[in-house]
C-alpha cells in the first residue's frame, strides 16, 4: 500500500509540452481520476507513473521510494489498457496468471489465485479460452483480472471502459466501483468521461493542456469549479456560459436586452455560469426573465428547453411533464447559490 | 460481347511471354531429364532412357551427393545466421527501437546489390595480396595475415556464407521491421507492467507474436538459399575443387560445361522436391485464414 506523489513533472518533445511542471498527491487507498479532453497529457502522466515514459524533469514517489530510475517491472503497479494488452497467443488463464510467472510465485500457488481473480470478475468459465475468442466486455473482465491477481502497491486504469458499448459501460462502471471498494488499493484512473469521473473517483483532476485545472472531490469539482473550462468540462448538459457585463448588481447579457441580478459592483467581460438543472421553467414574468422558447426537448426522465437569451442561448432543465412549443414565451428562474462569474479573458472564477 | 472477349485478348501477349519464358521450358526440362542429351553431339537429345538420369545422379555420382550436402549445410547456416542477424537488427530498428533514422537507409545498400556483384566485391575483398581483409587481419592479428581465404575448402565455404548472409539481412531486416510494427504496443507494455524483464518480454511476447511472420522468413530465406548460383559462382566458382559447389552450380556445370543436358535436367528436377514443400509451406503461412 502506498500513496504515489508528483514532484514538478515535465514532459515535453521537442517544443512540444505534454505535461507541464505538475505536482501531485495521491494518497494512500485513494481512487484517483485524471479527467480531460484528449491531448490534455493525462495519460502521459500517467505512463509516466507506470514507467513507460520518462519524465524531461521531475520526480516520482511511490510510497517513500523515488521510482524515476525503475523499469516498469520494479515499480510493483499494475495497469489496464484502453485495448486490454491481452497476449493474443496465451490463453485466459495464463494471461492471468503471466504476472504472477514472471515474478516467480510458485506453481501451487498460481492456480489458486487465477481462479480467485476470474471468480472476482465472473471469468471462470472462460479461462482456457484465448483472447479472440471473447467479447469486448470479457476481454475487459481478463485485463482486470491479470491486473487484480497481484496485490501491488498501485492500480493504473488508462480509459478501460472507453471501447466498450454504452450499456456495458454502465454495468463494468458499477463493478468496478465495486471491486475498487474491495480491493482497497490506490487507483489511478484515466478518462475524459466525466460520468466515470464523477461516479468513480474519491478525488478528480482535471487536465487541461499538460495542467491540473482543478483537483476536488466530485462534489466540489461539480459544484465549486474553479475556473471556466472545468465549468465547461463537467455536467451533462453542459453549463450555460453566458457573456455579459455586471453593472450596478446586474448581468446585462451581452446583447444588452436582458437583465437578471447577479453580481455585484461594476465590471465587463464577464462569462456567468448556471447549470441546467439549477434553472427551473417557470410562467412567463414570474422567473428572473422571460425567453422565448428555441428548442423543446424531451429526454424521458427530463425535458430541456433552449431559450433565446440575447444573442445567446441558454438551457434549463425541467420535470419530465412539462410540456413547452417553440416560440413560446417562458419564465426562468436561477438558484442563486449555484450562479458563477468568470473572467472571459483568463478563464478564472471571480468572486462577484 | 466484345468487351467480354477483349479482356482474353489483352492479356495475350502476357501469357504467351510467361509460356514461352517459363511454362515451356519447364516441361522442356522435364522431358529432356528422360534423355540421355548431350548438347555437343549431334541429333539432340539422343535416347530416351527413362528414369536413368536420376538413377544415375543417386547411385553412381559422389560429385551429385557434395552439392547436395554443400547446399544442404549452406542453407542452413545462411538460414540461421540471417535470420538472427535481421532479428536483432529488426528489434534495434523497430520503432521504439534504440537506432532508426540513417541507419534504415545505410541498410538498404547490401539489398540493392546485385548477389554477382556481392560475389566480386566479396572476391575481391578476401584477394590474399591486395584483399581488404587480408590488409584487415594482417594489421589487427597477424597470425592471420597471410591465409587465402578463397583457397582453403572450410575459409571459402563460410567466406560464401558470410557474403550470402550479408547480403540477405536488409531485406530480412526491413520484413521483419514490418512483423514488429504489427504487434501491439499494449502487450508489450502490458506485460513490462507485469514484471517481465526486457528478455522476458521479447521471449514470451515478442516473438510468440513475431512467430508468423518469422516463419515467412525462414521459409523464403531457405528457397533463396537453395537455389544459390550467381553469388557462388563469381566468389569461388564452387571451388576449391567443389567444396563450395552448390545444386545450382552442379547443374549449371554439368549442362553447361559438360553439355550434358539431360542429366542437368534431372538433377534440376531433383531440387523441386524440398522446394515444393518449402513454398507449400510458405503458401500456408502468408494466405493462411486469419481466425476472427
Amino acid at each position: 500500500m502506498a500513496g504515489i506523489s508528483l514532484k514538478n513533472i515535465t514532459k515535453s518533445w521537442g517544443a512540444f509540452v505534454g505535461v507541464d511542471n505538475q505536482s501531485l498527491e495521491v494518497h494512500d487507498k485513494e481512487f484517483l481520476v485524471l479527467l480531460g479532453p484528449s491531448g490534455c497529457g493525462k495519460t502521459t502522466t500517467m505512463r509516466m507513473i507506470a514507467g513507460l515514459e520518462d519524465p524531461t524533469s521531475g520526480e516520482i514517489l511511490i510510497g517513500e521510494r523515488i521510482v524515476n530510475d525503475d523499469l516498469p517491472k520494479d515499480r510493483d503497479i499494475a495497469m489496464v489498457f484502453q485495448n486490454y494488452g491481452l497476449y493474443p497467443h496465451m490463453t485466459v488463464f495464463d494471461n492471468i496468471a503471466y504476472p504472477l510467472k514472471v515474478r516467480g510465485t510458485p506453481k501451487s500457488e498460481i492456480a489458486p489465485r487465477v481462479n480467485k481473480a476470474a471468480e472476482q470478475v465472473e471469468l471462470t468459465e472462460f479461462l482456457h479460452r484465448k483472447p479472440k475468442a471473447l467479447s469486448g466486455g470479457q476481454r475487459q473482465r481478463v485485463a482486470l483480472a491479470r491486473a487484480i491477481v497481484r496485490t501491488p502497491q498501485v492500480f493504473l486504469m488508462d480509459e478501460p471502459l472507453s471501447n466498450l458499448d454504452a450499456k456495458l459501460r454502465v454495468t463494468m462502471r458499477a463493478e468496478l466501483k465495486h471491486l475498487s471498494h474491495q480491493m482497497q488499493i490506490t487507483t489511478v484512473y484515466v478518462t475524459h468521461d466525466q460520468i466515470e469521473a464523477m461516479t468513480l473517483a474519491d478525488r478528480i483532476a482535471v487536465m487541461k493542456s499538460g495542467r491540473i485545472q482543478q483537483l476536488g472531490t466530485p462534489e466540489e469539482i461539480y459544484n465549486d469549479p474553479a475556473n471556466l473550462f472545468v465549468a465547461s468540462f463537467i455536467g451533462s448538459p453542459a453549463m450555460n456560459l453566458i457573456h455579459g457585463t455586471v453593472k450596478d448588481g446586474q448581468f446585462i447579457t451581452a446583447g444588452g436586452r436582458d437583465v437578471m441580478k447577479a453580481g455585484k459592483g461594476n465590471r465587463d467581460n464577464i462569462v456567468l455560469g448556471v447549470r441546467p438543472e439549477d434553472l427551473s421553467i417557470v410562467d412567463a414574468g414570474t422567473g428572473d426573465f422571460d425567453v422565448p422558447v428555441y428548442a423543446f426537448e424531451n429526454t424521458g426522465e427530463s425535458v430541456l428547453v433552449t431559450g433565446q437569451f440575447g444573442k445567446q442561448r441558454i438551457t434549463a432543465k425541467g420535470g419530465r411533464h412539462v410540456r413547452k412549443e417553440i416560440d413560446e414565451v417562458v419564465g426562468i428562474k436561477a438558484d442563486p447559490d449555484h450562479i458563477y462569474m468568470f473572467d472571459a479573458k483568463g478563464g478564472g472564477r471571480l468572486d462577484l | 460481347m466484345r468487351d467480354r472477349h477483349l479482356k482474353y485478348v489483352l492479356v495475350l501477349p502476357a501469357i504467351l511471354v510467361v509460356f514461352a519464358t517459363a511454362v515451356w521450358p519447364l516441361f522442356e526440362s522435364l522431358r529432356l531429364s528422360f534423355y540421355f542429351g548431350k548438347l555437343s553431339r549431334p541429333n539432340f537429345p539422343q535416347d530416351f532412357i527413362g528414369l536413368e538420369n536420376y538413377t544415375w545422379a543417386f547411385l553412381e555420382e559422389p560429385a551429385f551427393w557434395n552439392s547436395v550436402w554443400v547446399t544442404a549445410s549452406y542453407t542452413f547456416y545462411t538460414v540461421v545466421l540471417t535470420t538472427l542477424c535481421a532479428l536483432g537488427l529488426a528489434l534495434l530498428l523497430a520503432p521504439g527501437g534504440k537506432l532508426r533514422r540513417g541507419v534504415q537507409m545505410l541498410l538498404i545498400i547490401p539489398f540493392a546489390m546485385s548477389p554477382a556483384l556481392i560475389g566480386v566485391s566479396f572476391r575481391f575483398m578476401f584477394n590474399p595480396e591486395f584483399g581488404l581483409f587480408d590488409a584487415f587481419f594482417g594489421f589487427v592479428f597477424p597470425p592471420l595475415a597471410d591465409i587465402s581465404w578463397l583457397s582453403d575448402p572450410t575459409l571459402a565455404f563460410w567466406v560464401c556464407i558470410m557474403a550470402d548472409v550479408w547480403g540477405w539481412i536488409p531485406f530480412l531486416t526491413l520484413v521483419l521491421i514490418g512483423g514488429l510494427a504489427s504487434i501491439p504496443r499494449d502487450t508489450i507494455e502490458a506485460a513490462q507492467v507485469d514484471g517481465a524483464s526486457g528478455w522476458r518480454v521479447l521471449k514470451d511476447v515478442t516473438l510468440p507474436q513475431l512467430a508468423p511472420v518469422l516463419a515467412v522468413v525462414i521459409i523464403l530465406k531457405s528457397i533463396f538459399s537453395l537455389k544459390t548460383f550467381d553469388q557462388v559462382y563469381m566468389l569461388t566458382n564452387g571451388g576449391p575443387g567443389t567444396a563450395t559447389q552448390t545444386l545450382s552450380h552442379y547443374v549449371y556445370f554439368n549442362g553447361l560445361k559438360y553439355s550434358n543436358i539431360g542429366y542437368s535436367a534431372a538433377v534440376a528436377w531433383l531440387m523441386v522436391i524440398p522446394m515444393i514443400f518449402l513454398t507449400y509451406a510458405y503458401a500456408k503461412f502468408v494466405f493462411r485464414k486469419r481466425e476472427a
